[in-house]
Formats: C-alpha cells, sequence, structure tokens
C-alpha cells in the first residue's frame, strides 16, 4: 500500500469507527436529553403557580413560552409564563407565574442566568430576591423599590425590592417580568388564552 | 536520559511537570470553571477520562497511523471522547453541565490532551501511555480542585455548597470572579516554584 | 593575529568604569522624600477627622498597620534586610489607601486591601521600585471586586447633620439620580471644602492641595502630572458641557468631585509607576485624564480615577522605552 492510499484508508476508518460510537452515544442520551430541557421549563411552570398539579404549554414563540397551570380537579388556577432577556452580563430565563386574570404575580423563578457570582446572581435568592416577588399586583406595570427597604410590608402592592449593589439585575428581571406580562395580556385580549376546560 | 520506573511516570505528573504548574497548558477550563468545587470536580474527571483514553487508543494505533496525518487522527479520536463526557454529562447531570458551558466541549482543544498524545502516547507502550495520562490528569484534578476549593471557600464561605465560615467572614467576591482566578493560578505557581526550589537546594545540599 | 588584536580592544574596553545612570545625585533619600509625602497628606487625614471622626481614623491605622505588617512578613519571606519597612514607602501606600475608602468600611476589609496592595501590588514584583502599578491602588481595586457593596456604601459627613444610613457621593448623585435636571448637583464649595459624602481622604480639595503645594514647591512630585490630568479632564469635559449643559457637568465640578485631587496628585504621581521623560509623563497624563473623562460621562461606573491610573501604569514601561530622549547628534537609524 503507497502513502497516500495508507493515509486515506486510516483517516476513512478512524472517522467511521469514531462516527459510529457517537452515533451509539447520540441515540442513548437524546431522550435524556431533550426530556432534562423540557422538565427543567415545566418543573419552573409547576412551581411558580402554588397548588398547580399539572401543566400545559398553550403558547410559544422565541423567548416566550405561556403554560396553564390546572390543580388536581382541573380547575384554571393560573399561567405560568417563561420569558427571557437582556441582563447585566448575559440572557437572564426565568419563569413568572400570574392568576389567571392576569393581575396578580404568584412567585418568581429564575430559571437560567450567568450574572455576577455574590452580587446580580443574587436573583436567584429567596431571602434577598424572590420572596419579594410573592403575590404582587401587576394590574399596572411593577416598579423596582431602591434602595430596598427592611421590612416588606412597607412595600407598595406594586413594588418590588431591588438587590444592594445589583440595581441593573434587577431592573432586567423586572423588565422582563413586565414585558411578559404585557405580551400575556395582548395575547389575552386576542383570545389566544381561551379558556377550555 | 535513563528511562523512568512506571511509578517516576505517574508521580511526574502530579508534580515535576504537572500540566498546570509546570507546563502552563490547558489553563482557559482552570480558570473559567474553578470558581466552584463541584465544577472543578466535574471538569477534572471530564478531562481525566478524555485524556487516559484518548492516550490508551493513541498509543495503541501508534503504529498504524502514518506519520503526516496523524495530528488528524488524534483530534478526531479525542473529540471523539469529549462528545461522549459532554452527552453523558448533559443527559445525566444537567446542572454540572449547564455551570461548565462550553467548557466541556473545548477540551477538544485542550493543549494538554493534544500534547500527551503528541509528545508521549505516539512515542510509547499502551500501559506507560495509560499511567502517564493517569499522572497527567492527576495533576490537572488536584490543581483544579485546589483552586476551586480556595475560590469557593473565600467566595462564597461554603465547600461544596456547605457553609464553612461563619457569617463574620464577607465573602471576597473577587474570588468567584475572573481576577480571582488569575490571582489564586499566579500564587498557586508561584509558591509550587518556591517549594520545587527548596526541595533542589536540599538535594544539592545532600 | 587579528584575533589577538580583538581580545586586546576587549580586554581594554572591560578595564572601562561603567556605571548606570543616574550620575547626578542630590540628599533626597527614599525615606526622606516618603516622610515628606506623608507630612504633605496630613491636611487631608485632618479633615478626615473633621468630616468623619474616629471612624476615619481607624480606618487609617489599621490600613497603615496592615500595610507594614504585610511588608515585614514579605520581606520575611524574601529573606531580605527588615530594614526598609522603616522607609515609609509601605506606610504611604496604607494611608493613601485607607485615605481612598469609604468611611462606612469595616476595618478588617480595610486590613485585608493594605495586605492585598503591599503582597500582590508591590512585594511579588520584588519590592519598592519594581512594581507595575500603584500598590494602593492595586490595594483599592481588589477591595472594589472582592467587596462591592461595602466599597460602594457612602454615610454623610457628621458636619451635614443628615440623619440617613446611606448617602450619595456627588458623582453618584450625578450619574444615578439625575442630579442636573433636578438642580441638586453638589455645589462647588462643598465641593472644594470637602462638605460632600465620599472616600474618607478624598472629600476636601482644600487639604490635599495644600500637601500638593507643599510637595510640588519641594520638587517631591512632578507638576507637569497633575498638570496634565487637569488640563485634558477640563477640556474633555468642557466640549461636553458646551454642547449640552443640561446632560454633563461643568468642568470645574469634575475638577474637585471624587478622587481626581488625590489621584492626580498623589497615586499618578508616584515615582516608580510613572513615566521617567518628559515626553512620556505628557503622554500619561492625558490619557489617565481623558480615560478619567470618558468613564465618568459615559461608563457604567460614577467614578474612574482608580481605574484611570492603573490602566496608564501598563503604558509607563512602553513609554520609558520608546520616548528615549536622544544623544545629542545621535540619528533615528534608518528603517
Amino acid at each position: 500500500m503507497n502513502l497516500a492510499t495508507r493515509m486515506i484508508v486510516t483517516l476513512t476508518s478512524i472517522g467511521l469507527i469514531s462516527g459510529s460510537f457517537l452515533a451509539i452515544v447520540g441515540q442513548v442520551t437524546k431522550e435524556r436529553i431533550i426530556f432534562n430541557k423540557k422538565h427543567e421549563i415545566e418543573m419552573a411552570a409547576l412551581k411558580v403557580v402554588p397548588g398547580a398539579s399539572n401543566v400545559k404549554m398553550i403558547y410559544e414563540e422565541r423567548d416566550f413560552a405561556i403554560f396553564e397551570d390546572r390543580d388536581e380537579t382541573g380547575n384554571l388556577i393560573g399561567y405560568a409564563l417563561q420569558a427571557a432577556g437582556t441582563g447585566f452580563q448575559d440572557k437572564i430565563s426565568l419563569g413568572v407565574g400570574v392568576s389567571p386574570d392576569l393581575n396578580t404575580v404568584l412567585s418568581l423563578i429564575i430559571i437560567d442566568q450567568k450574572e455576577t457570582p455574590g452580587l446580580g446572581a443574587k436573583i436567584t435568592d429567596e431571602i434577598s430576591f424572590l420572596q419579594y416577588w410573592k403575590n404582587r399586583d401587576c394590574s399596572k406595570s411593577l416598579i423596582l423599590r431602591k434602595p430596598p427597604v427592611d421590612n416588606p410590608n412597607s412595600l407598595a402592592p406594586n413594588e418590588v425590592n431591588a438587590i444592594t449593589g445589583a440595581t441593573i439585575s434587577s431592573q432586567a428581571v423586572l423588565n422582563i417580568v413586565n414585558e411578559a406580562i404585557k405580551k400575556a395580556r395582548q395575547l389575552q385580549a386576542e383570545g389566544k388564552l381561551s379558556e377550555r376546560h | 536520559m535513563a528511562e523512568k520506573t512506571r511509578k517516576q511516570e505517574f508521580f511526574k505528573g502530579l508534580w515535576g511537570e504537572n500540566p498546570i504548574t509546570r507546563q502552563l497548558l490547558g489553563l482557559c477550563s482552570v480558570l473559567a470553571v474553578s470558581n466552584a468545587v463541584i465544577n472543578g470536580l466535574a471538569m477534572g474527571l471530564a478531562v481525566t477520562f478524555v485524556l487516559i483514553f484518548s492516550s490508551l487508543i493513541v498509543s495503541l494505533i501508534r503504529k498504524i497511523v502514518p506519520n503526516q496525518v496523524r495530528i488528524a487522527s488524534f483530534i478526531v479520536i479525542i473529540a471523539t471522547f469529549v462528545t461522549i463526557a459532554d452527552r453523558t454529562l448533559a443527559a445525566y447531570f444537567p446542572h454540572l453541565s449547564k455551570a461548565m458551558g462550553p467548557y466541556v466541549p473545548l477540551i477538544v482543544v485542550n493543549c494538554i490532551i493534544l500534547g500527551r498524545a503528541e509528545a508521549f502516547a505516539s512515542k510509547n507502550k499502551v500501559s506507560r501511555s495509560v499511567i502517564d495520562a493517569l499522572g497527567m490528569s492527576g495533576g490537572y484534578f488536584l490543581t483544579i480542585l485546589l483552586m476551586g476549593l480556595i475560590r469557593e471557600l473565600l467566595g462564597n464561605r461554603t465547600i461544596l455548597g456547605y457553609p464553612i465560615l461563619g457569617k463574620w467572614f464577607s465573602p471576597w467576591v473577587v474570588m468567584l470572579l475572573p481576577p480571582g482566578a488569575f490571582i489564586m493560578l499566579g500564587l498557586i505557581i508561584a509558591i509550587s516554584n518556591v517549594i520545587d526550589f527548596k526541595i533542589k537546594e536540599r538535594q544539592k545540599r545532600v | 593575529m587579528k584575533d589577538d588584536l580583538k581580545d586586546k580592544a576587549k580586554s581594554r574596553e572591560l578595564s572601562l568604569i561603567i556605571e548606570s545612570s543616574p550620575h547626578i545625585r542630590d540628599k533626597d533619600t527614599t525615606p526622606k522624600i516618603m516622610y515628606r509625602v506623608i507630612i504633605s497628606l496630613m491636611p487631608a487625614v485632618a479633615t478626615s477627622f473633621y468630616f468623619f471622626r474616629w471612624r476615619a481614623i481607624l480606618l487609617i491605622l489599621i490600613s497603615t498597620a496592615s500595610a507594614m505588617i504585610t511588608e515585614v512578613l514579605c520581606l520575611m519571606a524574601r529573606r531580605r534586610t527588615l530594614k526598609t519597612v522603616l522607609d515609609g514607602s509601605a506606610a504611604i501606600t496604607g494611608l493613601l489607601l485607607a485615605l481612598t475608602l469609604p468611611p462606612s468600611l469595616p476595618p478588617a476589609m480595610a486590613a485585608i486591601g493594605a495586605s492585598v496592595a503591599i503582597s500582590l501590588g508591590k512585594q511579588v514584583y520584588g519590592g519598592l521600585g519594581h512594581n507595575i502599578f500603584n500598590p494602593a491602588l492595586v490595594g483599592r481595586a481588589f477591595l472594589q471586586a472582592a467587596f462591592p457593596v461595602a466599597m460602594t456604601t457612602w454615610i454623610p459627613p457628621v458636619t451635614l447633620k443628615v440623619d440617613v444610613a446611606t448617602y450619595a457621593t456627588p458623582l453618584g448623585n450625578l450619574k444615578f439620580q439625575n442630579a442636573i435636571a433636578l438642580g441638586t448637583l453638589t455645589p462647588l464649595k462643598d465641593l472644594f471644602w470637602g462638605n460632600v459624602g465620599g472616600c474618607i481622604g478624598e472629600t476636601s480639595a482644600a487639604a490635599l492641595l495644600i500637601g500638593a503645594i507643599y510637595l510640588i514647591l519641594k520638587k517631591t512630585i512632578d507638576w507637569r502630572i497633575p498638570a496634565g490630568i487637569i488640563l485634558s479632564l477640563s477640556a474633555f469635559t468642557t466640549v461636553f458641557w458646551l454642547i449640552n449643559p443640561d446632560r454633563y457637568a461643568p468642568p470645574l465640578f469634575h475638577l474637585f468631585a471624587g478622587g481626581l485631587i488625590i489621584g492626580a496628585f498623589f497615586m499618578a504621581t508616584d515615582m516608580v509607576t510613572s513615566p521617567i521623560t518628559r515626553a512620556g509623563i505628557w503622554l500619561y497624563a492625558c490619557g489617565i485624564g481623558l480615560i478619567i473623562g470618558v468613564i465618568r460621562l459615559f461608563g457604567g461606573l460614577p467614578e474612574g480615577v482608580m481605574y484611570s491610573i492603573l490602566l496608564m501604569n501598563t503604558f509607563v514601561p512602553l513609554f520609558n522605552h520608546y520616548l528615549r530622549p536622544r544623544i545629542l547628534g545621535e540619528r533615528r537609524p534608518k528603517k
């Protein structure tokens, strides 16, 4: 065998062996990877509406999705909005639970973020940020309280506490939520969130 | 130079030829994902896996592969194992996979692995290559773990997520940020140089 | 034969006494210069006590002590003589660092900062004279990155007698609270005397200027550096102020607000980390002024003195290399 053929034969066979090996690995892991991705968002959608026992995606577009949350008897108890937008460093992806009339934020969860550790990353922290998002009145736009107050009861119904030193990340989350609720309201007006019991 | 014993072959990777502190190879992932112990652990294991298996295969086929296409073949082999590691992490440890972002796929271009394939595995027997790979990945693993330990402890007062330091300690956020990685790596290299220098001095005296 | 001649020429050459510059010496020694700088900072220390009381003194003492202790430890680790601890350079680093800290900073953080300033800012490079960056600013940059919240929380000076937990600095007020539109821009008089929120030693421009004039008269610092910084920053801010005075603050505000005075007169003039030639000095100073202007006007941070000096510090070896004065009669080599 001359050199050229040998080169071709070796590279081809290495490529073939690797390729078939990877095909098997890909097959084995494919389902789980897709499941993981879906599962993560669905779990978040379930969690943001307290008392929900099953969710169903009813609307989806780029960086935005709406889930219906129903309790055990099948009553609609809220919507979970999954939305993403620009944070301080990278995209922030979050889930927010809202009441069926879209006027109350039930709770918030951060699905993915790459904010500054110890500062902006505190948006995932229950005590310093997420707890202030329980039962907020979002019939008008939510606004940020800065500097934050110690007593959550002194916040107005449509206010949420900012994180000290991380106003930009807090503001980013707020904007994403406000934007998502606006979008959901528009879709509701168009009748795309029709209630099917 | 006399042939090294197998033991020496293993330990050179941990200390004398440590890929990070001595050869300064593959620093990108060390700097990027050593901000927490768990990430360091996972990255260390991924690199260990890829390095051992690619060294094994490269050494096995070293006589078959024509010299002209060896680098291409090595890269294909390495990429195969990296993809396996990446997919496995994504499927079974989604959180870790997310924390490490692009750095697992980037192991393909990690100089330690191609470096060992080219400099060692392609010229040595299989058993020797695997021992070398074990030592090298051990050196990588220990260093990234040490970085992760210090950075997580100082930057977040925790180790593996468990609080170690009390509330009195205000975390040094800088340690979780890129500058903290550079400072830590610099200090670790400096300290290991000092220790090495001391050892050599003592040997001279003897 | 030829080789023989060459060797002879070589040996003759070697017998010459070669001495590196400087050949002209004066009576100034390192300790003398350093203690002069410390004295010149005393008015600023006094005003920091006047405005922030014992907090300021505590920070200054802890930071200076930590700097000197770290210096001793580093010298011991490097097996060098401990005599140089008393040359005052470590004390200045600690003092300068303390003067640029917010008054409410926990003293432990000041100690960490001073320790980092000496160890990572100076001793790792080989001690005084070998460092690339101004050590005090290295310490401050580390603290800024390590404790971002504590480093950007400000309290009002006691003289203002306002009862609030936090209080914006004039520059923070300008950048984040829309001060120009609301008409709450800090008056120049307060900026000049120091009756404002800010780092303990940088609020009073007057106190710093007294010390600075003393140093310039004693020729300890080169007047060209602060002059270059002030001129370039003024030029930069004047242009934007003239274009849109509703959005940009007047140049005098920028000169007296924040850390500009202490930065220009005491930090940028550090002998080790500033250029040695005239051309280098002007370039260095103007670079600092322009970067401060860009950060203050368009950056995300309200203040940029620290980062701009650190950035221009990196250029100093380059300036020293390329802007050497030519020896009389020497021609630029043709390419």
